[in-house]
């Protein structure tokens, strides 16, 4: 090895990084060469006595003023942001009149011209019976059998089973036969 | 915060040189990393990310006083008013005369740190205080892995030669 790949290295040897092979043949360089020596001598000397400067220390009030600029952030923050929420707000309120407005306008605009009435269609219908009290033997058949079966069928058993007849204004209404 | 406050500090300081607006830059590094939480990608280092934020804004402070002489001269004069220094070696059983020496040897160091050029300084900070490791120092600073290298050789070299007549 000579002096200038020991200087290469220097900065990987000092960092102690080097691969084992590497590492030996700086030691043996060192050996070998006194002034490759000296100066990394020189240079761990120095690097100790920085490394040792002594820490400082924030001073008292620091954690109370970063406090207070951390407290004044979140209030500029919230106010930032209502008022890019009312500005927004503003914005949509302004087109949404702009667009009524030009709804408005159009429409007195166009409201002289003749138009052609559409008229929905007219469906004649047969009109409702109107409901009296039931007074004639033909009953609306409302009627139940106890034993759950549907009308047709109970139809069949009408001479069977007692019936009960209700007419529409759903009073009890007798049924002679 | 308290965790890396003091470290921070230190990084800051003994990169612009100036106690009182170390601190400010250190609170100001505290805010962003408050207002940009959610920004940060959470699969790389939170501390690369604190002290990249910190490196930068120490690199604008120091490019502002380069701007402003007056500002430079402020900050010159104060570091050399005695009374704002507070001792760090204060050690009662050693003689007054090793008191001094290992005073004026603090201020020697430091102001041999100050002497280095800016990006040599930082590189050398971040590896001989923070023990960041070179992969580390290349993206808080924003540069490839074999500058970062370069860099902390020179810086290396330029400091042993400022303080080795100090010290022989």
């Amino acid at each position: 090895m000579d002096c200038r790949e020991f200087c290469d290295q220097h900065v990987a040897f000092v960092d102690d990084t080097l691969a084992g092979i590497e590492l030996v043949r700086m030691q043996r360089h060192l050996m070998e060469c006194e002034s490759c020596a000296k100066h990394d001598a020189k240079i761990r000397r120095a690097l100790l006595l920085f490394r040792n400067l002594p820490s400082i220390e924030p001073s008292a009030d620091f954690s109370q003023r970063l406090e207070a600029r951390l407290r004044n952030c979140e209030y500029d923050h919230l106010f930032v942001t209502t008022q890019r929420n009312l500005r927004r707000g503003a914005i949509a309120a302004t087109i949404a009149s702009v667009l009524m407005l030009g709804y408005i306008g159009s429409t007195l605009f166009h409201s002289d011209a003749p138009r052609d009435l559409v008229m929905a269609p007219v469906v004649a219908t047969i009109p409702e019976p109107d409901l009296t009290p039931f007074t004639t033997s033909t009953p609306a058949i409302v009627t139940s059998v106890s034993a759950g079966l549907t009308i047709w069928p109970a139809a069949l058993f009408a001479e069977q089973v007692p019936v009960r007849f209700a007419h529409s204004s759903l009073e009890l209404a007798n049924y002679t036969r | 915060m308290t965790r890396y406050q003091t470290r921070l500090l230190n990084f800051v300081y003994r990169t612009i040189g100036d106690r009182e607006k170390a601190e400010d830059l250190v609170q100001e590094v505290f805010i962003r990393v408050y207002r940009h939480l959610h920004r940060f990608d959470r699969s790389k280092k939170f501390s690369t990310w604190v002290y990249t934020i910190a490196s930068n804004l120490a690199k604008n402070e120091l490019r502002n006083r380069s701007r402003n002489p007056l500002v430079l001269f402020q900050t010159v004069q104060k570091n050399f008013q005695d009374e704002d220094r507070p001792l760090q070696f204060e050690d009662t059983t050693s003689r007054p005369d090793d008191m001094y020496r290992k005073r004026h040897l603090r201020e020697i160091v430091e102001e041999s740190v100050a002497k280095l050029p800016e990006h040599h300084r930082n590189v050398f900070i971040l590896r001989e205080l923070e023990g960041k490791s070179y992969e580390e120092i290349a993206e808080i600073t924003d540069c490839n892995l074999g500058t970062v290298k370069s860099r902390l050789n020179r810086a290396r070299n330029s400091f042993a030669e400022i303080i080795a007549p100090y010290v022989d």
